[in-house]
């Protein structure tokens, strides 16, 4: 491994830097989203339409310098025309079947309103996204690294979707909301959009450096009671363990599983990199809790009836845990 | 971080110690147990010892350094390096990331400026928790005045039985060590007392120590024999008149009597030796001892005869029947004598004892011994309120000035019962038809308790038959055993047992 630690921070700068001259604002979901790619892990965005979620996608091909492909997924879609199918092909007299890839051998997939799909064609894509791989007929396809899948969600026109299980929801490792502009970001994205030219971002950083922040990411080192903090955060959420609070007592059906536990420290340790530190802080963890820890929650019929957010029983969490950790 | 420690535990020991002091400062008061003085002793005690204490072991007990290191990285905002560094300091340095984590975490350890990054920090809530408690302990000190006097007061009763049982333990031994009591007498006389001290030692409250007084104070005046006291007087005038004939055979004789030396009077009176009198001196003893027989006849008629038939015997001769019958008499002098004492000893403890419950009482906030004219006696020769003439009896008078409130201070019945006077032959009659005995009524006692009208329990009397009217002291004797009962069992009201305590006591012949 050669890669610095301050080229890792130079690097995440750059990637930053350039994203945001073509997306305004949500510099949270920005970071939220490098430091998934980072940290190598998938992403589920959830907003409305037009919020810029497939154009940062996009953008971040250009700044990573990887493959992008987009799938539109619509309740037709069939798991081959993701994954690829098998073609008769006729070249030089001899006819065989090859295997055409589909746009999951990217680097980059945006998989668009991922809940319109069959759960069939779902957990294809699923699949891939645990094993980095792809079989067909018996034949499994390596897919290229990094990969990365980036799916959203619409929050509105639920009708006629096909909801992700919760088991094929842990599997990303970050879901990200993504709000609507304030007015200073809306008159900035106005501008930018209509006017002579568009902003383009430029090259950042390879395919193989990002490779090689994530290893060093890995290598972050976190003491024991951070990770001890972690654990208990984590087992908190769940209402049958005694340091639960009052919420997840109250609305929560079944707390986060170990995946949740990874993510926090995967998470952590790409924030306290980036922010120029070499090892995992409170704040860290704190940074990315609720990336790594809202699809994860399942709220009980009381939760959901009486409209509670799995933010605030996060929240709750966090600042019952930071008080016994003082 | 010690500095720190230690004044947070100090503050910690300060809220401790005042939480203690009030906790057994009220259980003390509250029990009656703890006086003023004492309770700011314990107050200060804790106080000036326990928060040294505390702040002091806070200050020397031992701290981890990945524990230190955790509360410097939170104390100081340094996001974990140093617990980080310290976890990673046996780790291989060669690995990059680790070096520079180590190198970063003594950078920023470098910046830190103690005395600006961690001033010293009030606990508040252990702050909060010592002024409550001080204010609790303020109120308590100039609020709690009826406590403390409450307290005050059972420390004068426990006091005040302490040197009862003291008291009575004497009077014991006293007895014990007269000479001139049987070992009878002795044993009856000494054993209400030790009951008397065991009750003590069972129920050191005041209601149980003065009833128990003053029950025992009466048993011992009914172990008081009427008839010795009127031989006692008998004799004692017999006494004077023959020490006052002087020259005469029983001079010596009447001198011992008249001075209450029954012993040594009896003692003369059998060695006198008959044969070397003159028949002028047998005729004047005869004499003597004839008028002695008859002042004696009514109240010891054995004495009595013995000294006639030795007079009898001398005017016939016979002086060998004489002397006989002069030993005789001796030895019935001699047991007179003893009686007379036990009856005296009887009448002194129990007087002794009235005065002790009139102390336990005053102790108590209850009536004093000068404003209780039938506590406090205070006479501890013999012969007091039963005996005919006599000394002094040192009864108060019935009219008694007690404190506000007490209706029952003023007497209801007049006694006639001053200086110089009492006795049993001093009051009247009184007509008790409930006490009707003998044929033709049904024998009633009083209510002790039950049912309104109900009646539990009969006392004999001693009315002849037919008559309705009986002695006052038998009557009150009954009435206030009722009342003893009625205040060792908790049945009257505790704000109403002065008043019938003082009612009683007026009562008292």
């Amino acid at each position: 491994m050669t890669l610095s630690t301050e080229k890792f921070v130079e690097y995440a700068n750059r990637v930053e830097t350039e994203v945001g001259r073509v997306i305004v604002g949500q510099g949270e979901v920005v970071r939220h989203v490098l430091v998934s790619i980072l940290a190598g892990g998938h992403v589920l965005l959830e907003g409305v339409p037009g919020l810029g979620k497939t154009m940062l996608i996009r953008t971040l091909g250009q700044a990573l310098d990887l493959k992008f492909s987009r799938i539109q997924f619509t309740p037709d879609l069939m798991p081959a025309d993701i994954v690829g199918t098998e073609i008769l092909s006729d070249e030089d007299g001899k006819r065989e079947f090859r295997f055409r890839h589909g746009p999951l051998f990217a680097n980059l997939v945006l998989a668009d309103e991922i809940n319109r799909a069959t759960p069939k064609t779902q957990s294809a894509l699923l699949e891939a996204m645990q094993e980095a791989s792809v079989t067909v007929a018996q034949q499994t396809y390596q897919l290229e690294q990094p990969f990365f899948v980036m799916a959203t969600q619409n929050p509105l026109e639920m009708e006629g979707t096909y909801p992700l299980p919760e088991a094929q929801l842990d599997r990303f490792f970050f879901k990200i909301n993504v709000n609507l502009p304030d007015v200073g970001e809306m008159v900035e994205i106005l501008d930018r959009t209509t006017g002579k030219e568009t902003p383009a971002a430029n090259k950042a950083v390879t395919g193989a450096d990002i490779v090689e922040m994530r290893a060093l990411a890995r290598t972050v080192p976190i003491a024991s009671h951070v990770k001890e903090y972690i654990a208990k955060l984590m087992l908190a959420t769940h209402p049958e363990d005694p340091n639960a609070s009052p919420l997840v007592k109250k609305y929560v059906r079944y707390g986060v599983s170990p995946r949740g536990g990874q993510a926090l420290v995967l998470g952590a340790k790409v924030t306290a990199l980036m922010a120029g530190r070499y090892n995992v802080a409170f704040e860290d963890v704190h940074a990315v809790a609720k990336a790594a820890l809202r699809h994860r929650l399942l709220l009980n019929f009381d939760g959901l009836a009486e409209g509670v957010k799995a933010d605030e029983v996060i929240e709750e969490l966090v600042r019952a845990r930071m008080n016994d950790e003082g | 971080m010690r500095l720190q420690r230690a004044f947070t535990w100090y503050l910690r020991g300060l809220a401790a110690a005042l939480g203690l002091s009030l906790l057994a400062g009220g259980i003390g008061l509250v029990q009656a147990k703890l006086l003023k003085q004492e309770f700011l002793t314990l107050m200060l005690f804790c106080v000036l010892a326990l928060p040294p204490l505390f702040a002091f072991a806070a200050y020397v007990w031992r701290i981890s350094p990945l524990r230190a290191a955790r509360y410097f990285d939170r104390a100081f905002h340094l996001n974990e390096r140093v617990s980080t560094a310290l976890e990673l300091q046996n780790e291989n340095h060669a690995v990059e990331i680790i070096q520079k984590q180590l190198d970063d975490a003594l950078s920023a350890s470098r910046q830190i400026r103690p005395r600006r990054d961690l001033p010293l920090r009030f606990p508040k809530l252990d702050l909060a928790l010592a002024l409550f408690f001080t204010l609790l302990l303020g109120a308590l000190w100039f609020r709690g005045e009826t406590l403390f006097k409450a307290a005050s007061q059972q420390r004068a009763v426990e006091e005040a039985i302490a040197a009862e049982q003291t008291q009575i333990e004497e009077i014991i031994k006293e007895l014990n060590e007269n000479q001139s009591l049987t070992d009878e007498q002795k044993e009856a006389l000494a054993k209400p007392l030790e009951d008397a001290l065991k009750e003590l030692e069972d129920n050191p409250t005041m209601e149980g120590a003065v009833s128990t007084l003053v029950s025992t104070s009466e048993e011992l005046k009914a172990l008081g024999s009427q008839q010795a006291l009127q031989t006692q007087q008998a004799l004692t005038q017999t006494g004077s008149s023959l020490a006052s004939q002087e020259g005469s055979p029983l001079e010596g004789v009447g001198k011992d009597l008249a001075k209450g030396n029954f012993a040594g009077a009896a003692s003369e009176l059998a060695n006198m030796d008959l044969r070397q009198m003159t028949p002028e001196q047998l005729q004047k003893l005869a004499e003597q001892l004839e008028a002695m027989a008859s002042s004696l006849a009514a109240t010891n008629p054995q004495l009595a005869q013995q000294l006639m038939d030795a007079a009898q015997a001398i005017r016939n001769g016979d002086m060998a029947a004489a002397q006989q019958a002069m030993s005789s008499a001796a030895s019935q002098m001699v047991q007179a004598g003893q009686q007379i004492t036990a009856v005296q000893m009887a009448n002194q403890a129990a007087g002794q004892l009235q005065q002790g419950a009139g102390q336990i009482l005053a102790a108590g906030g209850g009536q004093t011994p000068s404003q209780g004219g039938a506590m406090a006696q205070g006479n501890q020769s013999g012969g007091q309120s039963n005996g005919g003439s006599g000394s002094g009896s040192g009864t108060g008078s019935a009219s008694q000035s007690n404190q506000a409130g007490d209706e029952a201070s003023t007497s209801p019945i007049p006694q006639n019962n001053g200086a110089g006077d009492g006795g049993e032959s001093a009051y009247q009659q009184i007509y008790a038809p409930s006490l009707l005995g003998g044929a033709g009524g049904d024998t009633l006692g009083v209510p002790t308790s039950g049912e309104d009208g109900e009646v539990i329990g009969t006392s004999p009397t001693t009315a002849e038959d037919g008559q309705s009217l009986v002695p006052y002291t038998e009557v009150y004797s009954q009435y206030n055993q009722f009342n003893r009962q009625a205040l060792e069992n908790g049945e009257v009201p505790v704000q109403f047992m002065d008043v019938v305590r003082n009612y009683f006591g007026s009562l008292q012949p």
